[in-house]
C-alpha cells in the first residue's frame, strides 16, 4: 500500500505551509520508479506565483533496507554542504500527522535522468571520469568533523572491516529463507583473510554506483542520490562497491558500464589521494558480493513475508541474489575461469 | 497442468509487455509492468526445471558426504551427513524438495568448514575435497541462473 495522491497532496501542503510559514499547496504528485528502500515522490509545491519542485522520501511500511531515515538525511546535508553534488536537503520529519508516516523532503533537480540504460555512449567516459573523481572526493570526507557521529555509530580503521562483515553476516543468518553456501562459503573467505587496516576512516556513502546519480545528457553529474546505507569505514569499501560486476553486467569489461575498471582505479586514487591497495580491494571486492547477497536476501523475506508485495523486491531477491552468486564463485572457486575483474593482490 | 510449462508462462510475460504496458499511464505503472514480465518469465524458468534443480542437489550433497565421511572426525557431523545420505524425500512436490535440500545445505555448509581447517591444519585429504566441494558450488548457481534481460 502506498500513500494516496490526495492524501499526500493535503498533507504536504498542510506541512509546507507551517514550515515555510505561507500558504502552499501541492499541485502534483507523481510517484518515481525504482526506489526499493523508500516510496520517492516528484511533487510540485505552490507558493502564491511561485512554483517549487521538491522530492519527498516516505518510509514504507517494509522496504528492501532497513535504514534510519536521519541517517541518509544527514549525510545528504553533509555531502551538500561540502560542495559536492547533492539535493539540497530541506526538511527531515518524524512525526506521522502530516501523511501517516515519516518523510523528508529535498529540492527537485531538473533536466535530469538516473537510467544506467539513458547513458549516451558519446558521454559515458566523461560520466565515469567525473563518477569516480567524485568518490575519491567522498573519500576525503571526514565524518566526525562534520557532525556524522551522532548518527553513525564509530568504528576505527582495525575494526571497520570485520564490524561491516557481522553486519551483513548476520543480515543473511536473519533473514535467509533458504541456506546460503556460497554465501557462507565467502564469509568464511573474508574471516581468514583479513583485510589491512583503513588508511583513513571516511564517510561511506554504502551505494554508490551507475544508477544512483542523476546525469545531464552531456555526462554531468548533477546529485548523487540514495544515501540510506551511508556510514562511517574504510572508503575502500565505496570503491569496491562501485567496482562490483552487477553493475556492468552487460558490459563486464566496463565498471559501472562506463569505464575501464583501471583507469576507474585511477580516477579514484587521484581523487582521494589514496592509494587503492591490491589486497585490501580484493577483500573489499568479496564482501561488496557478500553484501549484496544481504540485501537481496532480505528483500526476498520482505516479498515473501511482509506487508508490501512489490516487484522490486522480489526482482531483486531472485535476480540479484542469482547474478551475486555467480559473481563469489568467479571470484571465489578454484575451478573459475575469472570472468569478472578482479584486481591482481 | 499449464500446458507445455514455461512457454505458457512465457505468454503471460509476452501478454504484459506487448499489451498492458502500453497501456500504462505513468513511469512507476509501467516501470511495476516491466518487473513483473521479467518475473513472470523467471518464474516459468523455474517452473520447469526446479524439481532437477533440488533433486541434483540432492544427489550432489550425498555423494560428497559419501567421499567425506572417511575422513570426519566430529560425530555430530557425521551423523548429519549419514542422515540424508539415508534420507529419501516422500515425494517430488517442491516444498518437499526443497525442505530435504535445506537440510543438506547445512550439513554442507558445516562440512565445508570442517575441511577448510583441516585443509589449514595441512591434511592433504582436506585440499581435495574442498575443491570437490566447489566444483559442487560452481554447479548449484549455473543450475540456478536465469535467463533475463534485465
Amino acid at each position: 500500500m502506498t500513500v494516496r495522491d490526495d492524501e499526500l497532496k493535503a498533507g504536504l501542503g498542510r506541512f509546507l505551509s507551517a514550515r515555510w510559514k505561507a500558504t502552499t499547496t501541492v499541485e502534483a504528485v507523481s510517484r518515481i520508479p525504482g526506489g526499493a528502500s523508500r516510496e520517492t515522490w516528484k511533487c510540485v509545491a505552490a507558493v502564491g506565483d511561485e512554483r517549487r519542485g521538491v522530492i519527498v522520501r516516505i518510509d514504507p511500511e517494509t522496504s528492501l533496507i532497513d535504514t534510519d531515515r536521519a541517517t541518509e538525511y544527514r549525510a545528504i546535508e553533509a555531502a551538500w554542504k561540502s560542495g559536492l553534488p547533492a539535493p539540497e536537503p530541506l526538511f527531515l520529519e518524524h512525526e506521522l500527522e502530516w501523511i501517516g508516516r515519516p518523510f523528508s523532503i529535498t529540492t527537485e533537480i531538473t533536466g535530469c535522468q538516473s537510467s544506467p540504460d539513458g547513458i549516451p555512449l558519446d558521454h559515458r567516459e566523461a560520466l565515469g571520469r567525473r563518477k569516480w573523481r567524485l568518490l575519491g572526493q567522498i573519500a576525503r570526507l571526514e565524518p566526525l568533523a562534520l557532525g556524522l557521529g551522532d548518527v553513525m555509530p564509530a568504528t576505527s580503521v582495525e575494526t571497520c572491516a570485520m564490524e561491516q562483515l557481522d553486519y551483513w553476516a548476520k543480515v543473511i543468518a536473519d533473514d535467509e529463507i533458504h541456506p546460503n553456501p556460497v554465501a557462507e562459503a565467502a564469509i568464511r573467505w573474508l574471516r581468514r583473510h583479513p583485510p589491512p587496516p583503513a588508511q583513513k576512516l571516511s564517510l561511506v556513502h554504502g551505494d554508490y554506483r551507475t544508477g544512483n546519480f542523476l546525469y545531464t545528457p552531456d555526462g554531468d553529474i548533477k546529485a548523487i542520490l540514495d544515501w540510506e546505507m551511508a556510514h562511517i569505514g574504510d572508503p575502500l569499501e565505496d570503491l569496491a562497491w562501485s567496482l562490483d560486476p552487477l553493475w556492468c553486467w552487460s558490459e563486464p569489461e566496463r565498471a559501472g558500464r562506463l569505464l575501464p575498471h583501471g583507469e576507474a582505479i585511477a580516477l579514484w586514487e587521484e581523487g582521494s589521494g589514496l592509494r587503492a591497495d591490491a589486497t585490501a580491494l580484493r577483500w573489499w571486492q568479496v564482501f561488496a558480493s557478500v553484501k549484496g547477497i544481504g540485501i537481496w536476501i532480505s528483500s526476498s523475506e520482505d516479498f515473501q513475508n511482509g506487508a508490501a508485495k512489490a516487484p522490486i523486491l522480489a526482482l531483486a531477491g531472485w535476480l540479484m541474489t542469482d547474478r551475486q552468486q555467480r559473481i563469489l564463485v568467479d571470484y571465489l572457486s578454484p575451478n573459475s575461469g575469472h570472468k569478472f575483474y578482479e584486481v591482481a593482490a | 497442468m499449464i500446458p507445455g510449462g514455461s512457454a505458457g508462462v512465457d505468454s503471460l510475460a509476452a501478454r504484459i509487455l506487448i499489451d498492458l504496458i502500453p497501456k500504462a499511464t505513468d513511469a512507476y505503472t509501467m516501470a511495476d509492468l516491466g518487473m513483473l514480465a521479467g518475473l513472470v518469465r523467471m518464474v516459468g524458468q523455474d517452473f520447469d526445471r526446479a524439481a532437477e534443480v533440488l533433486t541434483s542437489d540432492l544427489e550432489g550433497t550425498r555423494a560428497i558426504f559419501r567421499e567425506a565421511e572417511p575422513h570426519i572426525v566430529d560425530d555430530n557431523l557425521k551423523r548429519r551427513m549419514a542422515e540424508v545420505v539415508a534420507s529419501r524425500p516422500e515425494s517430488l512436490a517442491i516444498p518437499v524438495l526443497n525442505a530435504h535440500a535445506d537440510i543438506a545445505m547445512r550439513v554442507l555448509i558445516d562440512l565445508q568448514a570442517t575441511v577448510e581447517n583441516a585443509a589449514d591444519a595441512g591434511a592433504d585429504w582436506a585440499a581435495a575435497l574442498d575443491r570437490r566441494i566447489w566444483a559442487f558450488l560452481d554447479e548449484y548457481v549455473a543450475k540456478r541462473a536465469y535467463d533475463s534481460a534485465f
